[in-house]
């Protein structure tokens, strides 16, 4: 194994995939050769939405169902996932980096230790400012959170400073971005930050 | 005593192995209305009779016992007897979860079954076989093990898809388990070639379906 693999998680909508589309831009610019899981639900419209993007060839992205329950394929027995990132690795020798994409899921969410080096968690400020105070594990335990749809704040009736110091301190100090994955605000950050963390590069 | 507590590790639920998310075509019967909850003990017997007794204990006894070239030509003669495509390429799918589970738990593996992985045959119930072997077990605990897997994880599919609850399951399989018992105490002679017979669940395999849950 010499891929970093990076998971990604975070409730239906909060904007995994927008960040993804975002990162893989900032990724080839910076010369990071990665790939991607999915763990759709139901379809693979994840992958499906990334290889049309067209930022990767299509074989790069793979998609992974997980049986009706999106948390267990990440957590409790992430073999299928483990295999597809063996098999990615085997097939592009020299990948710095999988990033590997739950389905969505509930803020109880987390990822096995055995499958990723390193796993970041994505809320959206339409969720509602409320999110951090609820201390879910994938709040607390995340090794980066993240914010999306900052714009989104004034529209949806939601403090952002208030929810990033709540979010912070419910961390511990553990670091928090904000981001626009849409308009890429914020994502070079993300990159910075796994750079600086994970890929040591 | 630990031969004993050694299966009960390696059939355990939480085993990682990544059968969880294959349903074997039941999705697709429970959708098309082909099994409900009462007939659904009816559809797992016949699986442990047509598709694991038939097929599955055949396979698994001859990646028990093989080892170099024959456990290698063993998973290609499995290959070529599996009569469903969608079978076949969930049944290999299924083994190189098992196969990431193996090199993550440091589980040396036969060169000849690492061979079949890298070729895209390394079949589930052949690498199982081979795995058990290596774990320790003797082919009737191995049976067992897969037997008892097989029932539970048709259950278990069956209590996510919402189609029976985790109580009424595991009072099913308290009924079912002479039988699996029974089965599984069924030795087959080395060599025998697997022969499968379940024709509903293979059509089930076989139905497009949108909004899918499960791999199969």
């Amino acid at each position: 194994m010499t891929a970093a693999r990076v998971g990604i998680g975070g409730p239906v909508g909060s904007g995994k995939t927008a960040l993804i589309e975002a990162m893989l831009g900032e990724l080839a610019r910076q010369g990071i050769d990665t790939a991607v899981i999915t763990n759709d639900l139901v379809t693979d419209e994840d992958a499906e939405r990334l290889r049309r993007g067209g930022q990767l060839p299509p074989d790069r992205v793979r998609a992974v169902q997980a049986g009706a329950c999106p948390h267990t394929v990440i957590r409790e027995d992430p073999t299928l996932n483990m295999a597809a990132a063996d098999r990615l690795e085997a097939d592009y020798p020299g990948l710095d980096l999988i990033l590997l994409e739950s389905g969505g899921d509930n803020l109880a969410s987390t990822f096995s230790p055995d499958l990723v080096d390193f796993w970041m968690f994505v809320i959206d400020v339409a969720g509602g400012d409320d999110i951090p105070r609820k201390k879910g594990p994938g709040i607390v335990q995340s090794n980066l959170l993240v914010i999306n749809k900052v714009d989104l704040a004034p529209h949806v009736g939601v403090d952002f400073p208030k929810m990033l110091a709540e979010a912070q301190a419910v961390r511990g100090g553990a670091p928090v971005l904000a981001t626009v994955c849409r308009r890429g605000e914020g994502v070079a950050e993300v990159v910075a930050h796994l750079r600086h963390e994970v890929l040591f590069k | 005593m630990m031969p004993l507590v050694r299966a009960m590790q390696l059939a355990d639920s939480g085993f990682p192995s990544g059968v969880f998310a294959f349903s074997w075509g039941l999705e697709s019967a429970l959708a098309d209305g082909r099994v409900d909850r009462h007939s659904l003990p009816g559809w797992v017997l016949a699986e442990l009779q047509g598709r694991w007794h038939g097929f599955d204990r055949l396979a698994l006894a001859g990646g028990f016992r093989a080892t170099g070239a024959a456990l290698g030509d063993w998973f290609a003669t499995i290959d070529r007897l599996m009569p469903v495509e969608r079978l076949r390429g969930a049944s290999v799918q299924a083994g190189e979860a098992l196969f990431a589970a193996a090199r993550a738990l440091r589980i040396g593996l036969d060169p000849a079954a690492v061979a079949a992985e890298r070729a895209g045959l390394g079949h589930f119930t052949v690498v199982h076989g081979h795995f058990l072997a290596v774990s320790g077990l003797d082919l009737a605990a191995a049976l067992a093990v897969s037997a008892l897997a097989m029932a539970r994880g048709c259950f278990s599919a069956a209590v996510r898809l919402g189609a029976i609850g985790a109580i009424a399951m595991q009072r099913e399989l308290a009924a079912l388990a002479p039988r699996i018992a029974a089965l599984a105490a069924d030795l087959p002679a080395p060599g025998t070639l697997p022969a499968g017979f379940s024709p509903l669940s293979d059509i089930a395999l076989m139905r497009p379906r949108d909004g899918r849950l499960f791999i199969n």
